[in-house]
């Protein structure tokens, strides 16, 4: 039972309440003890120097009259007299002898007399003194008032401990109640996913308390671990087929290979073509890393100054002659301060979207790079004459494993604009791609956040 | 003399397939199967050359090379990866490798690299003129004559001789150059270095039908002083 979290909140309740009620009485119990024991001695004290002043001025006698008439000011036998002289032998009070465990004028004593009228045992707190002809004087009185209040504190302690544990009870119910509840509702969707929903959020009550709040960012990190699985599964179901095709060629290829019929020169071309294919699958799984790292924020450690003008000057001084020989004219242009960034990736992005350019741009055509910079952001723009893209299918190419057309070269793993766009995502930006204004082509635009 | 090489790597086929190939180019080989055994061996300095898997059983190649360098051991240091990711191969130099390669490398890639490891302290030494064959480089005024006749260079053109002509007699790999003369980390899919490769030789080589930077079959390019 104790191993359940809500008995032993509980109890825990039940246990604090119970200290804090105790502690409360005893303190109360202890200053009202010392308020009624001081003022005992008070008394017993006036008395004390009353009848010594009475010894002073009228003698043994004139003592034992004020003694007599004191007794009789007190008839319900509170206070205890006893004058005794020099070998204890009564002279007068209401106490029968002197009672043997007491010295006189040893100070303070507590004592138990049993009272003649009633038999009874009664407590006594008494002082006593020798007086200077010898004989011994001694003042007591009854501190039955100090036991009743004890008992009386006693009683009150027992009720007020009753009614603390039946409240402490009730608002330890009340607010493991509001707890659990919560608590309870969180694991129910938790068990829910675990068995494969993974659609399912935590209600919310609408009341923006704590329990909502924690209610709202479990949800956000839900909704970001779906998005994660689905983009995962999307990922590894294209990746799977994807890599059917070229593994299919390659078998083939290999089968070729093996075929001893066929002449030298035919095995050379089918080992050629195998070894595309495997450089071909190698791309697939490199930019597929590239990009689930990218999209999981793998990297943002490395971020650091990127002057982006800088970086499509050098793209452009690394790509020119390819385009000078396919007939195509790369230029450069645009300013920016520079950024927070992953330089390596944002220059693979570059160079994967002058690729994809380089890859459909006609011969005598332009590919225009350009940076600019604006308040928030520095944007990159790759627009190239080519065809450009069916405007149903813009969204569409810049998800892993689509091209724009199906003859893919062996070298050219389909992910580019994929990687281009983890990479935008990553910097707080985004890949944006469409078509140009003036005439065909795709202009191919990687918004980058200056945060980084 | 010959060269000492340790070759740290769990994967028996990738193993001697290293060690063998390092053994018939004349290099003396140790090899280890885990980052323990390599870090102990390494540590000696008995080496001229490490090779090192990225992921290894006990202590990976990034601890190990780490250790090393902590203990003060110098020795260049090659890792190999299967994570061609950006970020792990900048990772791998950050720790304190020299080069790293990308699984899977042909070995003429792998030969090229150690060799340009081994050969890494002459290049600090100060000079103001390269030399090979008919070609020779003026650093300091920054030009280029074959046989006496002057030949205009662009600035990356001049680097990219450069890159070669510090480096005489050892196979360039396309992606040495990308990274040592672009800062490029990642294989681009078309064949942008062929491309310079080939302009430059138009430039040096003029009409004469002998190419200076020669193309070596599967690996890339050397330029011989035929020395």
């Amino acid at each position: 039972m104790f191993r359940n979290a809500r008995t032993r909140l509980i109890l825990i309740t039940v246990l604090i309440s119970a200290l804090s009620t105790a502690l409360v009485l005893g303190v109360l119990y202890i200053s009202a003890n010392q308020i009624i024991e001081r003022e005992t001695r008070r008394v017993v004290n006036a008395e004390i120097i009353g009848l010594s002043e009475e010894y002073s001025r009228a003698g043994v006698l004139g003592l034992a009259g004020a003694i007599e008439r004191r007794e009789q000011r007190l008839p319900d036998r509170a206070a205890v007299y006893l004058l005794t002289d020099n070998f204890g032998n009564k002279i007068a009070g209401n106490l029968g002898a002197w009672p043997p465990t007491v010295e006189a004028g040893g100070g303070w004593i507590e004592i138990d007399l049993i009272r003649t009228d009633t038999g009874r045992s009664v407590p006594i707190a008494a002082a006593s003194l020798r007086l200077p002809g010898g004989e011994r004087l001694l003042v007591g009185r009854d501190a039955t008032g100090q036991t009743r209040f004890d008992r009386a504190l006693w009683d009150a302690a027992l009720l007020a401990a009753g009614a603390a544990l039946v409240l402490s009870l009730v608002s330890g119910w009340l607010l493991t109640r509001l707890v659990f509840s919560r608590v309870g509702e969180v694991a129910d969707t938790a068990r829910t996913i675990v068995s494969g929903d993974l659609t399912r959020r935590i209600p919310l009550r609408g009341t923006d308390d704590e329990f909502d709040q924690l209610a709202g960012t479990l949800n956000n990190m839900l909704g970001r671990i779906e998005m994660l699985v689905t983009s995962l599964r999307t990922a590894t179901d294209s990746l799977a087929h994807d890599l059917r095709s070229p593994l299919t060629r390659l078998g083939e290829h290999l089968h070729q290979l093996e075929d001893g019929t066929l002449p030298e020169d035919a095995r050379a071309a089918a080992a050629q073509r195998a070894e595309a294919e495997v450089t071909h699958i190698l791309r697939i799984l490199t930019d597929m890393t590239e990009i689930s790292r990218a999209e999981a924020g793998i990297g943002r450690a490395e971020f650091d100054q990127v002057e982006i003008d800088e970086l499509l000057r050098d793209a452009h001084d690394l790509y020119h002659p390819v385009a000078e020989d396919a007939g195509i004219a790369l230029t450069v242009s645009g300013t920016a301060s520079p950024i927070t960034g992953h330089r390596a990736l944002l220059s693979q992005v570059l160079s994967n979207l002058i690729e994809n350019s380089l890859r459909f741009a006609p011969e005598g055509s332009e590919i225009a790079l350009q940076v600019t910079d604006t308040d928030k952001h520095v944007s990159i723009t790759v627009e190239d004459q080519g065809p450009g893209v069916p405007e149903a299918d813009l969204r569409r190419i810049a998800e892993p494993f689509v091209t724009g057309d199906q003859s893919r070269t062996a070298a050219h793993s389909g992910l580019g604009l994929a990687l281009a766009s983890a990479v935008a995502g990553m910097h707080d930006g985004a890949l944006t791609l469409e078509n140009r204004l003036n005439g065909p082509g795709l202009r191919a635009t990687v918004t980058l956040s200056r945060d980084g | 003399m010959s060269r000492r090489l340790l070759i740290v790597e769990d994967d028996a086929d990738t193993q001697s397939f290293v060690a063998n190939g390092f053994t018939q180019a004349g290099f003396t080989v140790q090899t280890a199967d885990d980052g323990r055994d390599g870090l102990f061996l390494g540590t000696s300095g008995d080496f001229d050359c490490l090779i090192l898997d990225r992921m290894l059983p006990g202590l990976d190649g990034l601890a190990v090379v780490r250790s090393l360098r902590a203990a003060g051991v110098e020795t260049p240091a090659l890792m190999l990866t299967a994570l061609s990711a950006v970020d792990e191969r900048v990772k791998g130099l950050r720790a304190g490798a020299d080069d790293y390669l990308v699984k899977p490398f042909s070995f003429e890639e792998l030969h090229a690299r150690v060799e340009a490891l081994l050969r890494r302290p002459q290049e600090r030494e100060e000079t103001t003129e390269l030399t090979i064959k008919d070609l020779t480089m003026d650093l300091s005024r920054r030009k280029v004559r074959r046989s006496g006749r002057e030949i205009s260079l662009t600035p990356r053109e001049f680097q990219i001789l450069e890159f070669f002509m510090r480096r005489p007699n050892r196979v360039i790999s396309r992606t040495m150059l990308l990274e040592g003369v672009w800062d490029y980390h990642f294989d681009p899919q078309t064949n942008i270095v062929d491309v310079h490769i080939s302009k430059l030789r138009r430039q040096i080589d003029g009409d004469d039908d002998t190419t200076l930077i020669e193309t070596v079959r599967g690996a890339g390019y050397m330029m011989s002083d035929g020395s």
